[in-house]
């Protein structure tokens, strides 16, 4: 499926026309139907990301329409449109799982708006081609010229701050102990805006250390409820690496899955920024081109001795000007006067990186296996002092707690980091990045080739705090850099400035679902039957995971086990490993979670259907794989063969037998089992499951293997298939990871530069080889 | 008259094991002995060799209750060793700190752990139903007490703060005085517990003994002052041993004390009938309402003469606050200077006074440390007061008499585990 | 049913049970989850027959253990409260003097009236399930673990150092004011709080799981302390853990 790919029905031809020709200009593929069934008759050969569709259609109505939609393709996503909204059908529209409804005639930019976040809010399946794709970024922003530059007085400066002190929290630079930190200041003269580096960036306020996502009730009336901040701050004395750190923090939270705390806060904050004149012998900002910048502040400030130039950033801090300050136009002395303080402060810098910094991700990608790693990190402490005073560093971590009466809560983020000792360990124990050279090897390349990869930002910024905080010295990037590099300097500018995006605030917020069944499995492998309080369908894709909530326990990732063919409930089987799983084990009949999601890519259907597809699932590899088995079931006649091949420890730890047994007598699959160690009353093959595979004669040219189990198996198993010939796009995988919040924030769930929550977890073995740290 | 005996393991609601045995036949008392069992953690021992930076620290842990007393002591002989001389404005904030202690301690034990005797039940959580009120009162004095410590040093159990010289940080003034009101507060909560102590059974016993304690010309002396024996006059502080005069007995882990006669008292009644003209106004008035007059004999009311204390206490942190709002607060820069000497520090804990003795060489290292704890000095009074009350309730049932005898040694809040242990200097 | 709980206490200064009583409102709840039957020092009656089991002080007398193995009999969970219970603490300062010496030095010559043993972490001599470190404890870690233990989950102890929570603090690091600090190879969960007041970690918390201690005592060296210096703050707390290794 094209990923940009929109089907628009509607029985009058000059909205068809006007909305293709508008879709086709902003980069979409665009299909047209001009009934309800004809719509219908093309969703049944393709796929869309997105369907639009309007009500009132003549013969099959538009309600009909979506309700066979879901049916065919369970995970596309509706927008209505309507020339008569209603409260009822609009409400019916939406437990139909339409995303929202826009009313005739429809505005071009709402629409496209609506149907580019609609298809970002979705996993993509890999494309069988070597290299993941992460998704492009579409643009945030727009080149408008507004800055003008004015003169501003101490005095008037002073008035401006103390007016703005009378109307919002006003933060500064200000000193402690020696040292420099944001605080609360309160007076004018408190702030020191000749300084050279703050401990802390300013970054802090934006994303505190500590703050709470959600409060929840449970028990009778069940109740979640996302909390979200709003206080009106402004922050003064931001130098410029600072606010290209918050640039880049501006992409990641307010452009995919858009983070409504973040948000709030941003479009809450004035940004009065300060040129660095002196900088800290630690700091190589230039080298990162971020020692000036054009974008990015409302006002900023340059001292020019007697008085201050400030740089008009926005039309917010336009107005500010006007309202609380009195400003003149600059001589031509005082803009000489203001070039020659920012000249003068770039010959301080002391330091500088060895090659032109675009050179740094294909150095980067050169070095994986540098000595370099390993003999550096030897003295580290794994303190976390690096990542936490670090401005481009947005890792968190997501936690439950209750009141004593354990009938209400919150659910709170926090700061984490990747160089701390278990960041990417999962409830069984394993550590996925267990080794302190894998964890520096892994931060130096987010600063300086993961970050700028996803989000075209840079990902280091030159301030020289972590080289500060570094108790052993050992953090700095651009030592990381340069000795792994070769000299060259050069400097980036762009302008931007950042466009309302409107606050939704369920990004974190859990969807209440009822336990209607429960079946034990084995003793420690449950399957669970869940449907929404609401009615909604999950609308998922095979492959993906949901991520579960038993509120006051905490949230954890899980496959989804069942096919979005089989309407009305979904499955989820789990293993009792951690707090969740272990709550969720005594759950009966009645009990209510919460359900994000669902998440990642799923399997590549388009991929598989047509061909042959030959399944392997080993052990509870089967939970997720199932969802992909019953869709095969489901929509037999669209693939080739269908080979299942399972392998349990034991004959007491089959999964499924119901369905095991169904499988194997059908004579629609070729249904093959194994145990790796029989029993008395065990009849069928005994060996590892890799001893199925010799026994299936296949044709590698028209055959997608599907491999899901755990990780040790994966080896052996590809092993197998590739003596068979398969190549390496046509085996698919699924893996595992630390996936907390599943939106691609928190970064727990990396693999080198993918989050496996929105590139995964679903991968072809061609991506992995290029993910080393996959294997 | 038949046999009675007493035996009980670990008395409960002090702080500290301690067992008591009695053992009478016919009248005849055959054994009759308050034991001290609280395993020795040597203190002293483990002070040795420590650099004066962290010498406050570790003397802290010799007390979860006391850990302000402790440790103001424990700077204070390191200060006495060095020759420092802590500012007017240090003084002032360790005063208040230490105010905040010994409110925390007197309404621990009036209210938790003495309590519970005169109203009859067998701890303050059946108080949750009965009395709530006075519960919830007395969590909100702790809880004030508390918070007055962790503005003061960062903690109220082990501080923080506290150094050689003053403190690693200052509180913030306008906390300060925001706290003053909840002060106010507790001097209104005082009132009200003094009228649930008005309903209190305080049993009738007196014995005199010898009352000693800290006194200071200014001021009714809590960390500033000379000994003072209620027999023998004052005696400066560097001269503590030739009061204290230590010595060991087997049934006991902790020593035993005697002055000029054979046990003597410390603590609350101590201050109370050596002291009483310095206590502030409303302490005073208190004293007279509950009946209680300088000096006094009854170990059981020394619970009374804390409840005084809290009120003199409330006051003097009021003007305290008001002293150093009026002041204003300063950066000090103390760097203190090292050399070899001894010295000695004396405070009053809650339970009595506390000496902290110590010795360093020119590095700042500590070669010898010696500790002589209130209850301590107050083990052979208790033993004493058994041998005297004893005789007087013998005909009563075997039940009372232990519960008497409990709360003899309850009256006198004692702090056992810290009283395990203590050294003879042995100079060469 | 709300659960049994009991407070017992061995070698301490007890500070970490009154803590308890100092979680203040939250007091009131605290009693209405659960039943407290047993806390020696805050009542008289006492039930022998409890689920939960907190801890308080270390072994340091061979008539301690005993006592210590019948309470892990009876009850399901037992938490360590506290230092001492935890790594041993600062009762285990006297181990590294020969015992017989200490006991000299305190008691002279009627020395022999006391017995007493190397002192020890309770986990030395019976299985712990949970820990509630630090000297004294956190109320707040305290409750947390209280309110884990009802709600079946396992507590949410951080592994990581106190550097991130110092951080977090925005304090400025004590290296750079001329102290030093054993924050880096120490368990966070305490919110950094001697450094926020001024001074600097001691490590009552004890070692992170994997802590790089050689990596910790360069960096001391690197700021002109010997090892001994060193070596000697370490012990304060972690004296039990210096020996073992």
């Amino acid at each position: 499926m094209e990923q940009k790919s929109v089907l628009v029905v509607d029985d009058e031809p000059i909205v068809r026309e006007s909305l293709q020709d508008w879709l086709e200009d902003a980069g979409y593929q665009v299909a047209v139907a001009e009934s309800g069934e004809e719509a219908l008759k093309i969703i049944e050969k393709q796929d869309f990301s997105v369907m639009v569709l309007d009500i009132r259609l003549p013969g099959k109505s538009g309600m009909t329409v979506l309700k066979e939609v879901k049916a065919q393709r369970p995970w596309l996503k509706s927008i209505i449109i309507t020339a008569y909204p209603s409260a009822e059908t609009t409400d019916e529209a939406k437990k139909l799982g339409a995303i929202d409804y826009l009313i005739k005639p429809v505005i071009p930019d709402d629409l496209e708006r609506l149907i580019r976040e609609t298809i970002e809010s979705v996993g993509r399946e890999p494309t069988v081609t070597a290299k993941v794709e992460i998704r492009p970024k579409p643009p945030v922003v727009e080149v408008v010229e507004v800055k003008k530059a004015f003169v501003i007085t101490t005095e008037s400066l002073k008035s401006l701050v103390e007016s703005l002190a009378e109307e919002m929290e006003v933060v500064g630079v200000k000193s402690r102990h020696g040292k420099y930190v944001y605080d609360r200041i309160a007076s004018f003269d408190e702030l020191c805006l000749d300084y050279d580096v703050t401990l802390m960036p300013p970054t802090k306020y934006l994303l505190p250390a500590k703050e709470t996502l959600l409060r929840f009730k449970v028990g009778d009336g069940s109740k979640v409820e996302p909390v979200i901040e709003q206080l009106p701050r402004a922050i003064i004395g931001i130098h410029p690496y600072d606010i290209k750190a918050i640039e880049l923090l501006d992409e990641v939270f307010m452009t995919t899955n858009p983070d409504p705390n973040y948000i709030a806060r941003r479009q809450n904050t004035i940004i009065i920024g300060v040129d660095c004149l002196n900088p800290s012998p630690k700091s190589f900002a230039p080298c990162m081109g971020t020692s000036l910048t054009e974008t990015g502040f409302d006002l900023l400030l340059t001292d020019i001795s007697a008085a201050y130039m400030v740089t008009v950033g926005s039309e917010k801090g336009a107005s500010l000007l006007e309202r609380y300050a009195e400003v003149r136009e600059p001589t031509g002395d005082e803009i000489a006067k203001q070039k020659a303080a920012r000249d003068e402060a770039l010959t301080k810098y002391k330091l500088s990186l060895d090659v032109p910094k675009e050179r740094l991700p294909k150095l980067l990608e050169e070095s994986y296996d540098d000595p370099y790693w390993e003999s550096r990190s030897e003295t580290c402490l794994s303190c976390g002092s690096c990542v936490m005073v670090c401005p481009t560093c947005f890792c968190f971590d997501v936690k439950d707690e209750v009141s004593l009466n354990l009938k209400e809560g919150e659910r709170y983020r926090q700061w984490d980091g990747c160089m701390l000792g278990d960041f990417a360990k999962v409830a069984t124990g394993e550590n996925f990045r267990h080794d302190k050279a894998s964890r520096l090897r892994h931060r130096i390349y987010r600063k300086g080739k993961y970050i700028l990869e996803r989000y075209g930002k840079v990902g280091c910024v030159g301030c020289g705090r972590c080289a500060i905080a570094c108790l052993a010295d050992i953090a700095s990037p651009l030592e990381a850099f340069n000795a792994i590099a070769e000299s060259a300097k050069i400097k980036e500018t762009a302008r931007r400035i950042i466009r309302e995006v409107r606050l939704e605030t369920e990004l974190y917020v859990p969807r209440l679902a009822e336990l209607v069944n429960v079946e034990e499995l084995t003793p420690r492998e449950k399957v669970f039957e869940f449907k929404f309080k609401d009615r909604e369908e999950l609308g998922h894709k095979p492959g993906q995971f949901v991520e579960v909530s038993v509120m006051g326990i905490g949230e954890a990732p899980i496959s989804i086990s069942s096919s979005p063919t089989r309407d009305g409930t979904f499955q989820l089987a789990i293993r009792k490993v951690g707090n969740v799983t272990n709550a969720l084990h005594s759950m009966e009949k009645g009990a209510i979670v919460g359900i994000r999601g669902p998440f990642g890519n799923g399997f590549p259907l388009s991929a598989l259907e047509g061909k042959d597809v030959l399944l392997i699932a080993g052990g509870i590899g089967l939970f997720p794989l199932r969802s992909l088995v019953q869709y095969v079931v489901d929509r037999r006649s669209s693939f080739g063969r269908v080979i299942l091949l399972f392998g349990a420890r034991s004959p007491a730890e089959r999964l499924f037998l119901g369905e095991l047994a169904a499988w194997s007598q059908s004579p629609e699959i070729e249904f093959h089992e194994t145990v790796d160690k029989g029993d008395e009353n065990w009849k069928g093959n005994v060996g590892v499951i890799t001893t199925l595979i010799p026994k299936v004669d296949f044709d590698p040219r028209k055959t997608m293997a599907v491999v899901v189990g755990p990780p040790i198996m994966y080896r052996f198993v590809i092993g197998e298939l590739k003596k068979k010939g398969l190549p390496d796009e046509q085996i698919i995988m699924s893996l595992e990871r630390r996936m907390k919040c599943g939106v691609g924030k928190c970064g727990h769930c990396q693999i080198n530069s993918v989050y496996v929550c929105q590139e995964g977890p679903v991968f072809t073995l061609a991506q992995l080889r290029n993910l080393r740290e996959a294997v | 008259m038949t046999g009675k005996k007493v035996n009980v393991h670990q008395v409960t609601r002090v702080e500290g094991h301690g067992n008591i045995i009695l053992n009478a036949q016919n009248g005849n008392i055959k054994e009759l002995r308050w034991e001290v069992t609280e395993s020795p953690r040597l203190f002293e021992a483990m002070l040795r060799g420590r650099s004066y930076q962290d010498a406050a620290f570790i003397a802290s842990r010799i007390c979860g209750i006391c850990s302000i007393a402790h440790t103001t002591a424990s700077i204070q002989a390191t200060e006495a060793a060095f020759g420092i001389q802590p500012s007017e404005q240090t003084l002032l904030l360790r005063k208040l700190l230490y105010n905040a202690e010994m409110l925390e301690s007197h309404v621990l034990h009036v209210l938790f752990l003495a309590a519970p005797d005169f109203l009859e039940v067998d701890s303050v959580f059946p108080l949750v139903e009965t009395h709530r009120d006075v519960v919830l009162m007395a969590l909100r004095l702790k809880k004030l007490a508390y918070n007055l410590a962790e503005l003061l040093a960062g903690r109220k159990t082990h501080p923080i703060s506290c150094i050689v010289g003053g403190f690693a940080k200052l509180p913030d003034l306008g906390e300060l005085k925001a706290i003053r009101n909840r002060i106010e507060g507790a001097l209104a909560d005082f009132e009200a517990i003094v009228g649930l102590a008005k309903t209190f059974n305080i049993p009738d016993f007196a014995r005199e003994t010898e009352y000693i304690c800290l006194k200071h010309p200014e001021e009714y002396a809590f960390i500033l002052g000379d000994i003072c024996s209620s027999d023998a006059g004052i005696t400066p502080v560097s001269e503590y041993l030739s009061v204290t005069n230590e010595f060991c007995v087997p049934h006991s882990t902790a020593k035993y004390t005697k002055n000029k006669r054979d046990s003597y008292m410390v603590g609350a009644l101590a201050r109370f009938n050596n002291n009483y003209e310095q206590l502030l106004p409303r302490a005073k008035q208190t004293a007279e309402e509950l009946g209680l007059k300088a000096p006094c004999h009854n170990p059981f009311m020394i619970t009374v003469a804390q409840l005084v204390e809290c009120f003199h206490v409330a006051e003097h942190s009021l003007s305290l606050i008001a002293q150093i709002v009026a002041r204003g607060l300063e950066e000090e820069d103390n760097p203190v200077k090292v050399r070899a000497g001894r010295g000695v520090g004396a405070v009053e804990a809650p339970r009595g006074v506390l000496f902290h003795d110590y010795t360093y060489d020119k590095r700042g290292i500590l070669t010898e440390a010696n500790c002589i704890i209130p209850t301590n000095q107050n083990h052979n009074n208790i033993q004493k007061d058994f041998e005297a009350l004893v005789p007087q309730i013998l005909d009563k049932p075997q039940d009372e008499i232990r519960h008497t005898l409990e709360m003899v040694v309850r009256a006198y809040d004692p702090c056992i585990s810290c009283s395990a242990h203590s050294l003879k200097v042995n100079f060469k | 049913m709300k659960p049994k709980v009991a407070f017992f206490d061995f070698t301490s200064c007890e500070g970490c049970q009154l803590d308890v009583l100092n979680v203040e409102a939250e007091l009131l709840d605290l009693l209405a989850a659960v039943d407290i039957v047993n806390f020696r020092e805050v009542k008289t009656e006492r039930e022998e027959n409890y689920d939960i089991a907190f801890i308080e002080g270390s072994i340091s007398r061979e008539s301690e253990i005993p006592r210590l193995q019948k309470i892990r009999n009876q009850a399901k969970v037992v938490v360590a409260l506290g230092a001492c219970a935890c790594i041993g603490g600062v009762n285990c300062l006297k181990n590294s003097l020969l015992m017989a010496e200490a006991l000299r030095i305190v008691y002279q010559d009627d020395a022999r009236y006391y017995d007493t043993m190397p002192a020890r972490p309770i986990d030395a001599v019976v299985p712990v399930d949970y820990y509630v470190r630090g000297c004294p404890i956190s109320t707040e870690e305290f409750l947390k673990v209280t309110k884990s233990l009802l709600l079946g989950k396992k507590p949410e102890i951080p592994n990581y150092p106190v550097c991130v929570e110092c951080k977090m603090a925005g304090n400025v690091c004590v290296f750079e004011r001329g102290m030093f600090c054993l924050g880096p190879v120490i368990r966070a969960g305490c919110n950094a709080i001697c450094i926020t007041s001024g001074r600097y970690c001691w490590g009552c918390r004890g070692l992170v799981d994997d802590p790089n201690v050689d990596s910790e005592k360069d960096i001391l060296k690197k700021y002109g302390l010997t090892v001994d210096q060193v070596t000697e703050r370490f012990k304060i707390f972690n004296a039990y853990q210096e020996v073992a290794k």
